[in-house]
């Protein structure tokens, strides 16, 4: 007999996505990122990973006891930004930076601001670029992948240093572009290199493949739509191509800068995470094009080799406008006062 | 089952939740309890409530008129059957709390089986004019058996400043575990296309299509031969809409069949548009042909919770309690009693309750269900993902007003367009972050037109 009548607001169902769901879905996206990461990085790629997470992991946990809020563990965000970050640090990179940067990104990146959903700027951008800003030399320092055995000229006795260290694909073509050299001789052989990963580079940005595997996984779950990838990638095409029209010796070919660096990253984990970026799809456009944009202008105008970075954090501080310049207008109109 | 017809006509936004009509679809119209008791609300229907007409230990004839009143959006209220008033007392109200009522003391009586008439094909809708269908709508009292229940009557009548030329009916019935309209597609086919004609001729629409979701192929193919057998069914066409919820709204089916849009806080007569649910058209048929008053009701009685499920030709004051005891009763020690769909109906706190003319169904959840639901689960920060804004059927900013009155700004919710809210569900039911959206943007509604002074606090 029926004892105990529950009464709620309707809808009385509910759909099955939970938020905890998106985020698994993420970091299954970001699976084959870090297998990518550990066949070229081998453990370092492991220890940074596994560092950041759980850094991360713990930095969120101490805030919400600091707060006196509820545990919010469980809904893995906070593995999220830990394994985005770890992808975007050069692997050679300090344990105690990678701590650094992930307490950084949980702390202030988001925690200050009232937690998952209140964070203006993507959390793991905001920790690579503190790190990048207060420890510029270890944040540029690449590591050549595992896979390659390249005898490195000795610049000092044998096993003083740690890592084999080359330059990225980005980094060359900017230091051919600052010596006249000519973009297209170093890029020619490392567009292949860049589609399987065999470049130094970030953790997880090196490997084409791995990330369009984890891209198409999150499109077709749908927990990221189309729009901001294909708005950021075709903008950045666009700009780059235009760039390689007006002096195709200067600049390299507008493909090698979607296949390198952390366009490819950026345009599928980190641009699309859905707290920073637009509500609108209008929205999702207009911030696309502006990741891109910004993105090619930072690496063929500006000094830096990479731009991602901060090309991201600036359009999240736009995010807000955004969505009041594409506001919803209901199917009926507007309704006449 | 084969699903023949796939149907391209549809709305933009909306979702797919498990539809779980299996339950009773294939359940014929059975009569419903033979209560000792009736409860008649003196409110069923949007517009002025009824005064009785009656007092108190007065008889009353089954299909007397015990309750009405003089205001233009309204319509009375009837005895479904013959006894003594009881009381005239407040009963619990699924939308307004309490309520007055009038309750019969029933003599003992034999349920209803089936309406009144089977109309045969010579059923000729001229014999009756125009002021005599408004006047024999109006005195039945018949209001919009879908949902919101705007008195029928209004709705139909001519009006000179808003002429009508589209007749749409209702049939899509989207809401998940409901069949009763589905039933009357199969059951009473031709009363509806007699009550159609009649709609038509009061209207004076000059073309009716008939909406049904392409999940009941049977349905389309049941009006199909009823349409093609009867006479004077020119520009009359059943139109299979695509499977997807809130189709059945009225203004998604107006855009789904017309490619138009109601404008934003207006009303389908301002695009030339009347909508009408089959069951109201089917009443309307048998209060002008047999001049009977809107007594009864077709309630899908249904939910994983209930023994029996199934549709029952319900007399409207009949207790939800009456009616589960007759369905079987409730199998589980915990659940939730919802007055209509999963989607869009009220949960009820108190069985009493009486079934009105906008009851369509009683769904019982069970606790698995419950648990399942929103409100178990432990709502999580808004993660601005924007599924609400991709299923808002109204092109709406789901939780931008939702937050908007969690935080107490109505303003900034209006500049939302908070107003425009169909009150649908979508939004909530796809939030992954257990938001209930469609609870906030309700009760913003309700602050507003406390503010304007038009609801008491």
């Amino acid at each position: 007999m029926l004892r105990d009548i529950r009464v709620s607001c309707s809808p009385h169902i509910s759909g099955p996505l939970s938020t905890r769901r998106v985020m698994v879905d993420v970091i299954i996206g970001l699976v084959p990122a870090m297998v990518a990461a550990g066949y070229y990085f081998r453990v370092r790629a492991f220890i940074l990973v596994a560092t950041c997470v759980l850094s991360a992991a713990a930095t969120e946990w101490l805030c919400n006891l600091i707060r006196k809020k509820s545990n919010s563990l469980g809904d893995f965000s906070a593995v999220v930004t830990g394994v985005i970050l770890a992808l975007s640090l050069p692997p050679s990179l300090p344990i105690w930076a990678a701590i650094i940067g992930s307490v950084f990104s949980i702390a202030i990146g988001k925690m200050v601001f009232g937690g998952l959903g209140a964070n203006i700027f993507n959390p793991a951008m905001a920790g690579r670029t503190f790190l990048t800003v207060s420890f510029g030399a270890l944040m540029t320092t690449w590591t050549v992948p595992a896979t390659i055995s390249v005898e490195m000229p000795r610049i000092a006795q044998e096993n003083v240093y740690d890592f084999r260290t080359q330059a990225t694909p980005l980094g060359w073509s900017k230091l051919a572009i600052k010596n006249k050299l000519g973009a297209d001789i170093y890029t020619e052989g490392q567009f292949k290199a860049t589609i399987i990963g065999e470049v130094g580079g970030c953790l997880g940005e090196t490997s084409v493949i791995a990330l369009l595997f984890g891209g198409f996984y999150l499109l077709i779950r749908r927990t990221i739509s189309f729009h901001i990838p294909l708005a950021v990638l075709v903008s950045a095409f666009v700009f780059a191509a235009i760039a390689y029209r007006t002096d195709s010796y200067a600049y390299v070919q507008p493909f090698f800068h979607l296949t390198s660096g952390g366009l490819l990253l950026c345009a599928f984990f980190i641009a699309t995470d859905p707290v920073t970026a637009p509500l609108t799809r209008k929205g999702m456009w207009l911030f696309g094009i502006g990741v891109g944009t910004i993105t090619m202008l930072i690496r063929i105008v500006g000094e830096y080799p990479e731009g991602v970075m901060f090309s991201v954090l600036l359009m999240n501080a736009a995010t807000p406008l955004i969505d009041r310049l594409f506001k919803k207008i209901p199917v009926g109109g507007k309704p006449k006062l | 089952m084969k699903v023949s017809v796939k149907s391209r006509y549809s709305f933009g936004g909306g979702t797919h939740p498990p539809e779980k009509k299996d339950l009773t679809r294939e359940s014929p119209i059975q009569a419903g309890p033979a209560v000792g008791e009736v409860a008649v609300m003196l409110s069923q229907h949007i517009g002025a409530v009824c005064r009785p007409l009656i007092r108190k230990g007065a008889a009353v004839q089954a299909g007397q008129k015990i309750g009405d009143c003089d205001a233009f959006v309204s319509a009375p209220v009837h005895s479904p059957m013959t006894g003594k008033v009881k009381q005239i007392a407040l009963r619990s109200h699924a939308v307004l709390g309490r309520s007055l009522a009038i309750v019969v003391e029933a003599l003992p009586h034999h349920p209803k089986r089936r309406p009144y008439f089977e109309l045969g094909d010579d059923f000729d809708e001229e014999d009756y004019s125009v002021e005599q269908v408004c006047e024999a709508v109006r005195e039945a009292g018949i209001a919009g058996m879908g949902g919101a229940g705007f008195p029928t009557r209004v709705k139909i009548e001519p009006n000179p400043q808003l002429p009508k030329e589209t007749l749409i009916i209702n049939g899509c019935e989207c809401e998940p575990y409901i069949t009763c309209d589905y039933r009357i597609m199969l059951e009473w086919t031709n009363q509806i296309i007699a009550g159609i004609k009649l709609a038509r001729k009061a209207s004076g629409c000059s073309r009716v299509l008939i909406g049904i979701e392409d999940n009941k192929p049977q349905a389309i193919e049941a009006m199909n031969a009823a349409l093609s057998a009867s006479a004077a069914r020119e520009n009359m066409k059943v139109v299979p809409v695509r499977t997807k919820y809130p189709q059945g709204g009225e203004r998604q089916l107006i855009k789904a069949i017309l490619k138009k849009n109601v404008p934003t806080g207006g009303i389908p007569p301002m695009i030339g548009v009347v909508v009408l649910n089959v069951a109201t058209v089917a009443a309307i048929a048998e209060a002008v042909v047999c001049n009977v008053p809107l007594t009864h009701r077709v309630v899908t009685v249904t939910g994983e919770a209930i023994a029996k499920p199934g549709n029952y030709y319900v007399a409207i004051g009949t207790s939800v309690e009456d009616l589960l005891d007759f369905c079987g009763s409730v199998t589980q020690k915990s659940a939730k009693v919802v007055l209509g769909g999963p989607m869009m109906g009220i949960a009820i706190a108190d069985l009493k309750t009486p079934v009105t003319k906008t009851t369509n169904a009683v769904t019982v959840l069970t606790k698995e269900q419950i648990g399942r639901a929103k409100f178990a689960r432990r709502q999580t920060p808004c993660i601005r993902c924007g599924r609400c804004l991709q299923v808002c059927p109204e092109n709406l900013n789901p939780t931008k007003i939702a937050h908007a009155v969690k935080n107490n700004l109505l303003d900034v919710a209006e500049s939302y367009y908070m107003s425009a809210c169909i009150e649908c569900g979508c939004c909530s039911y796809v939030c992954p972050a257990n938001i209930e959206l469609t609870g906030y943007i309700k009760t913003g509604k309700i602050f507003k037109a406390r503010q304007k002074q038009k609801m008491p606090p």
